[in-house]
Formats: C-alpha cells, sequence, structure tokens
C-alpha cells in the first residue's frame, strides 16, 4: 500500500503559504507525504518555487515539488486525479476579493475536489498550526455524517478531542428520513436529556466507531452559523469538518457558507 | 399464516436505514403487559438495541434511581450459509421489509438475500409476545434457498443477561424450546449442537422453519421459576399452531372491543389503531402490582417510571374498553398507597402524595438534577412540587367507579386513595388571612413555571379531589355500613373529616375571575410577559430551548394545556362560555412543549366545535412516534400521548360524554371523516357509538 499524501497548491502567493504549517501537521498525523504543486500561469524561473518556499524548507523535510503551468484549478485537480491525495489543504484565497467566499481556484477545487479539502485562512500566515480540538457540526440528519468519519479519524490519529455541535433554530425539521433533531417535546428533562444525548452519540458512533475517543456534544440555538463560530472561538478549535452536499442552495448552503466565510481556524469540507 | 394485508392495519418499513433502527425498533415492539421487547433485527446491526423487559422488575445502581431491567434477549438469531453469515447489507438485499401487523399482534419480517457467490435466501420471520398466554413469546423463521442447496447453521443462543437472572430480588427465569421443520411439516434430522444452534442441509426450492419458544417466569408469580419455565416451554413447542391461534384469538377478542374504526381518514386510522395496539401491548389485568411507564414496555427511556400519564391519559381507554385492566391499573396505586403515606407524612402533611415518579413499590425516584447537552445543570422539582399527581390518581379511581359501578373494588380500594388523597389536600392547602385556603409553591401541568402559588389545575382538581371523598364517605356510610366503619377505624377517619374538607374545598383559592370567566393559570400569571408564538412556527425545539429557561419563566408561554387540561376534566362543572374563553385564551399561548399537549388540544377543540383545529391538532398528536424524520420515539413510544389520541377520537370527534345516566354524544367529526366507532362498557352494558348515527346498546358486561 502507498503512502498517503497530502496535496498543498501554492501559487508563489504569501497567502497561499498559510496552508503549510497546517499541512505540515495534517500530513505528519496522517503519515502522509507532502506533496506541493506550484502552479504558475506561466514557466517558472528554474528555483522560482525553492525561492518562494524558502522559509518553509527546513520544516518541511520530505516533500515534493511538482511545478506546472496552467489553469491553477484545472492543475490542482489533475495532480489530485494522478496522485490520489488523502487530502487538499489549501488557502482560503490568495488575494482579497470582496465578498467572495472563496477565491476562484478554491472555489473550483472545492467543488470538483475527489478527497477532502482542507480551507485555511490567509490570516493565519505561517503561524505554527496544532491539532487539539476537533469541531464538527451537525444538523442531525444521516447525510451530515458525511463530516464524522474523517473528523474522528482525524482526531483519533492526532489525539484530539472531537467536539460536535447541534444547533437548533426556528423552522421544520429537517424532511431527511432518519433524521435526528433536537426534542421537539420534551416531557420530563430529567429523562429526556440524558436519552437524547446518549441517542445521539450512539448515532455518531453507528457511522463511524469513536472508541477511546473523548467527544463531547454540545446543544446550542440561535443562527447555526453564528452559534458554530461562536463555539469555536468559545473552544479555541483548530479545525471544523464540515458536510458539503455540493450545493449552495439556501438555507443549508448559507450555513455552510457562514462558517466557510467567516471561520478563524481552517475548515475542513467533506462532500455529503 | 400470513400478514395482513390491509393497510389500516399494517406500519410497514420497507429498505432499511441504519439511522431508523432505534425508532422502528420502539414502533415494533410485541408486548403483552406481562413482558415486551423491543423489533430490532434478529441478526443485530451497528445500531441495534435489543431489549426485552418484564413488567415491574427494576435495576437499582447505588446512587441513582431504579430503570427497568433488561433481561436475556431472546430475539437473537445469527444464520450462515455455508459458512457465510445472513446480514443486512452483506451482500444484496433483493427485498426487505418489516410488518408490524396490528391487528393479529405480530412482527412479520420478509427478506430476499443473495450473497457474493449470488446464493438467494429468502427468509420470513415471525415475532410475538402471546396474548393469550403472557409467559410465552414466540418467534418463528422460515427459509426457502431459492437457488441453490447448502448448509445452514442457525443460532439462537439466549444474549445478554444469563437465562436465570436475580434482579432487585426478583428471579427472572427464561427457558427455550426449538425445533427446526422440514417442508413436509416434519422434524428435520437437525443437529442441535449446543443450547439453541442447529445445523440444516437445505435442499434448492424447498422451505424449512425455525420454531422458537421461550418461557418466561419470575419468582413473583411461582416459587420454582426456572422449573415452571423449562416445562412451560417444552409443552408449548409442541403444539406452536396452537399457541399462536390462540394469541390471534386474544387479538382478534381484544380488537372487538377496543377498535375505533374511521372512515374517510386512513392515516388517523392507523395512528388509532398504533395506539391501541401499544396500550394493550403494555397491560396486563392479571397482575395489579405493576402498572404503565412512560414509554410502556417499548425502551429504556424514562426509566420505566410510572407518571400521570397513567391515570389521566391511559386510563379512560382501558376503564372503557378493558375493564379489568384498568382496574390492575389503580391496584397499582392502592398497593403504593403506603409509600404515597409515607411521602405526605415526610413534608409534614397527612394522608397521601403519590410519587411523581414511581417504580415497583411507589417511592419517589424522580431524579433529582439533569445536566441539559448545553451543559446546564436542571434542578428538577417535580418530586417535590407537581402534587397534583395525588388528585389525579384520585380522578382515575373515581371515573372507573362511576364507568363500572365496581362496587368490590370502591370499598376494598377505591375509597381508601380517595379519602386518603383528600387528606392530603385538606393538610396541605393553608388558611390565609384572606379567608381563602391556598396551596402555594408547587408545579402544575406546565411545568415552564415553578414553584407557584394556587396553581388552577392542582387547585381545581384538589377542590374535586376533597368533595368527591366526602360524597364516596357518604355513599359508602349508606350503602355499605359495615364496610365503612371497618374503614373508618382502620384509617382513623374522624366524623367531622368529611365536612372539613368541604369547607376546604369551598374556601379553596382557584383564581377564577367572574368578569372575564377566565382562570389565572397561577397567581400572577397575568402579569408575565406576552410572547407570540407564530415567529417561532415552525420550529424542532421547544420553546424553552429557543427562549432560555429563566426567560420562558418569565414569560406567559405554557408547556402543555393546565388550565385547559382542567376545562377538559371538568366538563361538566364548568359552564360553556368559561370553556370557550379559557381555551381561547391558553390555546395559542401552549408551545407544545409535552407529547401529552396536542391531544388534548385536539380533544377539547373537538368539543368545543372547532374541527379544523382539532384535526390539526390531532395529526400532529398522531405524527409524534410515526413521523420518520424526528426521532421522536428512539428510546420508546409515547404511550400517554398514545392514550390522549384515543381520547381525542372518541371524546373530541366522538363527543362521548359520560356525564349523565346514560352516554351521550355530540358529532364533531372533523371534514376528512365520515364516521367513527367505538364499543364501550358503562355501568354493567356494552354500547356501540357510531358518529354520526348515535349511541345503541349491544349487550351487557363478558
Amino acid at each position: 500500500m502507498s503512502q498517503p499524501v497530502v496535496l498543498v497548491p501554492l501559487d508563489g502567493s504569501e497567502q497561499a503559504l498559510s496552508a503549510l504549517p497546517v499541512a505540515k501537521v495534517l500530513s505528519e498525523i496522517e503519515s502522509a507525504a507532502l506533496h506541493i504543486v506550484y502552479v504558475g500561469e506561466h514557466e517558472p524561473a528554474v528555483d522560482e518555487p525553492g525561492v518562494r518556499l524558502g522559509r518553509e524548507v527546513p520544516v518541511l523535510e520530505g516533500y515534493t515539488i511538482d511545478a506546472r503551468v496552467g489553469a491553477p484549478a484545472a492543475v490542482i485537480l489533475q495532480v489530485a486525479a494522478e496522485i490520489k491525495p488523502r487530502l487538499i489543504t489549501m488557502c482560503k484565497h490568495s488575494s482579497p476579493e470582496d465578498g467572495k467566499l472563496l477565491g476562484r481556484t478554491a472555489m473550483k477545487v472545492l467543488q470538483n475536489a475527489p478527497c477532502p479539502v482542507v480551507l485555511v485562512p490567509p490570516e493565519r500566515g505561517a503561524t505554527p498550526w496544532r491539532l487539539h480540538h476537533i469541531l464538527v457540526p451537525h444538523d442531525g440528519t444521516p447525510s451530515t455524517s458525511a463530516a464524522l468519519p474523517p473528523a474522528a479519524d482525524l482526531a483519533q490519529r492526532g489525539r484530539a478531542e472531537l467536539l460536535v455541535a447541534h444547533i437548533t433554530n426556528i423552522g421544520a425539521a429537517p424532511a431527511e428520513s432518519g433524521s435526528f433533531t433536537t426534542p421537539f417535546y420534551v416531557d420530563q428533562p430529567q429523562h429526556e436529556w440524558p436519552a437524547w444525548t446518549s441517542e445521539f452519540v450512539r448515532r455518531l458512533a453507528c457511522v463511524c466507531p469513536l472508541g477511546h475517543l473523548h467527544v463531547r456534544l454540545f446543544l446550542a440555538h440561535g443562527n447555526p452559523a453564528a452559534e458554530v463560530l461562536r463555539l469555536s472561538k468559545r473552544q479555541s478549535t483548530d479545525l471544523i469538518v464540515l458536510a458539503w452536499r455540493g450545493t449552495w442552495e439556501a438555507p443549508r448552503a448559507a450555513v455552510f457558507k457562514g462558517i466557510l466565510r467567516e471561520a478563524q481556524c481552517p475548515t475542513m469540507v467533506v462532500r455529503a | 399464516m400470513a400478514p395482513t394485508v390491509d393497510p389500516g392495519w399494517i406500519i410497514v418499513e420497507e429498505g432499511f436505514t441504519l439511522t431508523r433502527e432505534h425508532e422502528l425498533e420502539s414502533l415494533f415492539t410485541i408486548g403483552n403487559g406481562y413482558a415486551g421487547s423491543r423489533g430490532s433485527l434478529e441478526e443485530g446491526s451497528e445500531l441495534s438495541a435489543p431489549a426485552t423487559f418484564v413488567a415491574g422488575v427494576y435495576a437499582s445502581e447505588p446512587g441513582s434511581v431504579p430503570c427497568i431491567a433488561l433481561v436475556a434477549d431472546w430475539t437473537r438469531l445469527s444464520a450462515t450459509i455455508e459458512g457465510n453469515p445472513l446480514r443486512l447489507g452483506q451482500g444484496d438485499d433483493l427485498e426487505h421489509r418489516r410488518i408490524l401487523d396490528m391487528r393479529q399482534g405480530i412482527l412479520w419480517r420478509e427478506w430476499r438475500h443473495q450473497d457474493g457467490a449470488g446464493r438467494i435466501t429468502r427468509m420470513r420471520t415471525l415475532r410475538l409476545a402471546s396474548l393469550a398466554n403472557r409467559h410465552l413469546l414466540v418467534q418463528c423463521v422460515t427459509i426457502t434457498p431459492e437457488n441453490y442447496s447448502g448448509s445452514l447453521s442457525i443460532n439462537g443462543i439466549l444474549t445478554g443477561p444469563v437465562a436465570q437472572v436475580t434482579i432487585n430480588g426478583i428471579t427472572i427465569a427464561m427457558e427455550v424450546a426449538s425445533r427446526v421443520m422440514d417442508h413436509a411439516g416434519h422434524r428435520t434430522r437437525a443437529i442441535e449442537l449446543i443450547d439453541g444452534r442447529h445445523n440444516v442441509e437445505l435442499t434448492m426450492g424447498k422451505t424449512y422453519r425455525l420454531d422458537r419458544i421461550v418461557a418466561l417466569h419470575t419468582s413473583r408469580d411461582t416459587t420454582e421459576p426456572h422449573d415452571k419455565a423449562r416445562g412451560h416451554a417444552e409443552r408449548a413447542i409442541e403444539d406452536m399452531a396452537g399457541v399462536i391461534g390462540e394469541h390471534c384469538d386474544a387479538w382478534r377478542a381484544r380488537w372487538k372491543t377496543s377498535d375505533v374504526p374511521v372512515d374517510g381518514d386512513p392515516a388517523a386510522q392507523r395512528a388509532l389503531r398504533f395506539a391501541v395496539y401499544h396500550l394493550v401491548t403494555a397491560a396486563n389485568p392479571r397482575d395489579d402490582r405493576v402498572s404503565i411507564g412512560a414509554r410502556g414496555l417499548t425502551g429504556t427511556a424514562y426509566k420505566g417510571h410510572i407518571f400521570w400519564d397513567t391515570d389521566i391519559f391511559m386510563l379512560p381507554f382501558f376503564i372503557l374498553t378493558y375493564p379489568e385492566a384498568a382496574r390492575a391499573l389503580l391496584m397499582y396505586r392502592y398497593h403504593t398507597l403506603a409509600a404515597a403515606r409515607a411521602k405526605a407524612a415526610r413534608l409534614g402533611h397527612r394522608g397521601a402524595f403519590y410519587a411523581w415518579e414511581s417504580a415497583e413499590n411507589g417511592e419517589e425516584v424522580t431524579p433529582p438534577f439533569v445536566i441539559a447537552p448545553d451543559g446546564e445543570v436542571i434542578r428538577i422539582f417535580t418530586g417535590e412540587q407537581e402534587q397534583h399527581i395525588s388528585a389525579d390518581v384520585a380522578f382515575g379511581v373515581w371515573k372507573y367507579w362511576e364507568a363500572t359501578a365496581d362496587e368490590h373494588f370502591l370499598v376494598e380500594a377505591g375509597a381508601e386513595i380517595l379519602i386518603e388523597t383528600a387528606r392530603f389536600w385538606a393538610s396541605r392547602a393553608a388558611h390565609e388571612e384572606d379567608g381563602r385556603y391556598h396551596i402555594r409553591g408547587v408545579i402544575g401541568p406546565d411545568e415552564y413555571h415553578e414553584t407557584v402559588d394556587d396553581n388552577a389545575y392542582t387547585n381545581g382538581l384538589a377542590q374535586w379531589n376533597l368533595e368527591v371523598a366526602a360524597q364516596v364517605v357518604r355513599l359508602l356510610t349508606e350503602r355499605w355500613p359495615t364496610e365503612c366503619r371497618a374503614l373508618s377505624r382502620r384509617l382513623a377517619l374522624e366524623p367531622d373529616e368529611p365536612r372539613r374538607w368541604l369547607r376546604v374545598a369551598r374556601d379553596l383559592y382557584t383564581g377564577f375571575d367572574e368578569q372575564t370567566g377566565l382562570f389565572e393559570q397561577f397567581q400572577g400569571y397575568f402579569e408575565l410577559e406576552e410572547i407570540d408564538l407564530a415567529p417561532f412556527t415552525p420550529r424542532n425545539a421547544p420553546m424553552d430551548v429557543l427562549l432560555g429557561r429563566e426567560r420562558i419563566q418569565r414569560s406567559k408561554i405554557i408547556k402543555q394545556p393546565d388550565v385547559v387540561m382542567l376545562v377538559h376534566l371538568l366538563w361538566e362543572r364548568m359552564p360553556p362560555e368559561v370553556r370557550r374563553v379559557n381555551f381561547s385564551y391558553y390555546e395559542p399561548r401552549c408551545g407544545h412543549g409535552s407529547s401529552l399537549s396536542p391531544a388534548i388540544h385536539a380533544l377539547v377543540a373537538a368539543r368545543l366545535g372547532d374541527t379544523a383545529l382539532a384535526e390539526r391538532y390531532f395529526r400532529q398528536a398522531a405524527e409524534i412516534d410515526l413521523a420518520d424524520n424526528m426521532g421522536n420515539a428512539a428510546a420508546g413510544i409515547h404511550i400517554g400521548s398514545l392514550g390522549g389520541l384515543w381520547q381525542a377520537a372518541v371524546f373530541g370527534f366522538g363527543g362521548l360524554s359520560l356525564s349523565g345516566e346514560k352516554p351521550e354524544h355530540n358529532s364533531n367529526l372533523p371534514r376528512s371523516w365520515h364516521s367513527v366507532s367505538v364499543r364501550f362498557y358503562w355501568r354493567g352494558r356494552r354500547y356501540e357509538l357510531v358518529v354520526p348515527e348515535g349511541i345503541k346498546e349491544i349487550g351487557h358486561n363478558p
């Protein structure tokens, strides 16, 4: 079995480098090789990637640099198709685009990636990253559970704590069969809440084995994106893992977009 | 034998959605009031939670409240074909369907499975808890190898707790007898390797059947439960057809007295039969030391504890259609009087203060606090403050007496409950400077508001309790003077006590405003913050979660009917205008945070003639367990709500009134219902109400 790979696209900008500390830790946790793809619109100078990466090279032993020319997103996806990475870790955008959720490249990669994508806010810069707390927002639908296996796997390998947030809000119960939301009826809280918590965790455990993983379940109410971000800040989470159905339609995508846009920590997106 | 086909009698789950397993296990529970078994998959799944419960058997861990105990899982079966396990999701599931056959009281499963080698196996399983002989649990599996011949290994060893176990001093013995029959109905030469495991050589196209009977006896029923169970299982396995036939006959007889046929609304029809099915599976007329927990015998939620749900929400169904079961439930309250007296005495009161949550012996078992998922530690006051439970028990006693005229019960047990609960109220109510009696520091049915003074429901029902107790003493004195003297001596009943009860009742503060016709739910309620619920609709969380506990306590939002509940129970005491204004005031302020709420709103709305609103609430109540997108029923069905649903159909839409000398009715059918009918017992006679036609007498009590 070949060694897993974490793919890190760079484009020569300072912002793009913010993905490196995150990719480095993730590759260590995954026992994966780091595959850096440098993509430019034109042929790079002989040592351009090395020059650009100069600061980082000492801490990135064992990495591979792959310099390519072409439309960035297409090239990144081409490389991903070739090397089948476990993760793609990249900066959300390399240059500020007002009002845009993600840069054009990141958006295209996210939409077409064959694996989970970790999006790193450029504001992180080169600050070292660690993985102690992983937050998974869960709306109680079976499809959202897609975020759990990679999150739990990362938490187990990285000995991190898994935090699961269920946010209630005004609105109808999800139509998806098998959903498990906040109980509409709490006949007796002394019985209902322990039963609900136990059921929620058991449903998580049936999606992915939790083993000895430390899982904490949080229930909050309000705007889901705002509550997840608030909880993320309060719990100092290092990574938010989101399940995405591949559409941008409201209302669910509104939560997804809200978290993706505002999260101060990296966000891993897993296709539901 | 085959499953019922009529969709009005069956709940069907096609395919397999793993995350629904816990709900389905609750919905598909089989039971007979003695035992109940969740409808888990025989071979299990990642989310299976098989459980079998024996009514009245609780396990107690030091430092925690008792919880209904799990006994051995007798439903577990694992089968392999040529060494390959038959499991859902392994290979191709060509067909998979589970059917709760409510008419026959059977859980069916039909499954066609193709393994990796292309072998197609057809299986059908049947599972039941005999209603004819409550100690028997039955499982049959038919297996047909459609396109191959090969070897089958099938293993049905009891799993979980051992077959004989002692829990809280009660020994539970389970014995299994099994056999394998070939296509001609003869026992095969199957080799029983060890208890419950068989190897069979299958011939293509032939059908084989594994029969298993589990006999379940406890030391509460017999001194030798193990011997009794073994003998029982061995005899029963020789007459499987007879065992199943008698069970089906028992269900047929039960439906004859309990069915509520609805014409015009198939969903309502199915929901009502679902309600009746689970009510019947939870009750055992032969055991008066047990009652029905808030989730029946369908799950561990609520720990099997018994609440007012039984007395107020379920009991009317049993009183009118299954009076012997109603009597047993009331006798549980009689047997637990000692604990209720001790609780009252502990708090410095006389009489009987029943446990808000009770288990095997009636002692208070309400957990004192809970940690909510948001981390908040919630102190639970219901055990001390939800005192209306005593009047609720008394209410059930009196309704049973009114409906059955069961003199023996009244004299031997019912009167004592009525007297002791009245005594509690007489000592609990405090005479104050305004010349009125007040009951302060309680929680009414609306549990959003704690430690309130003069809750309308509590005081209204206490007043009723005091008056009825005085009435029953008068009745005993007149009709059974000898028994009355004996009871008075035993209870040290003083001659002027009934007069004092009536004085307290007369002067008890009720919160009723003559000008508006409104009851104030408790003192100060009208000054609370008004919050419009419309912007919070629809929602999928209760209002106390959305607003927070502190805010909700400062608001007029209520959790469930409180004054409206009083209107429902004391309907005949309320002038029509009082019923109407109170419903109109409180209904828009109800957040329905309790599963008991929608059915009562349906009932009262129907009786007030608002059938469209009633129908909406009825549907909401019907979906509490049957909707497939909220997971409400994962840890057990809401049997109190099911009792409420039955009441909404019978007293609400059917308009059945039992306040006079003869049953009367007033048609309140919703637009989609063409008719509804119900058969019931009333004072020694049997009646049939067909709405809109009318009521006719159809016989006497058996």
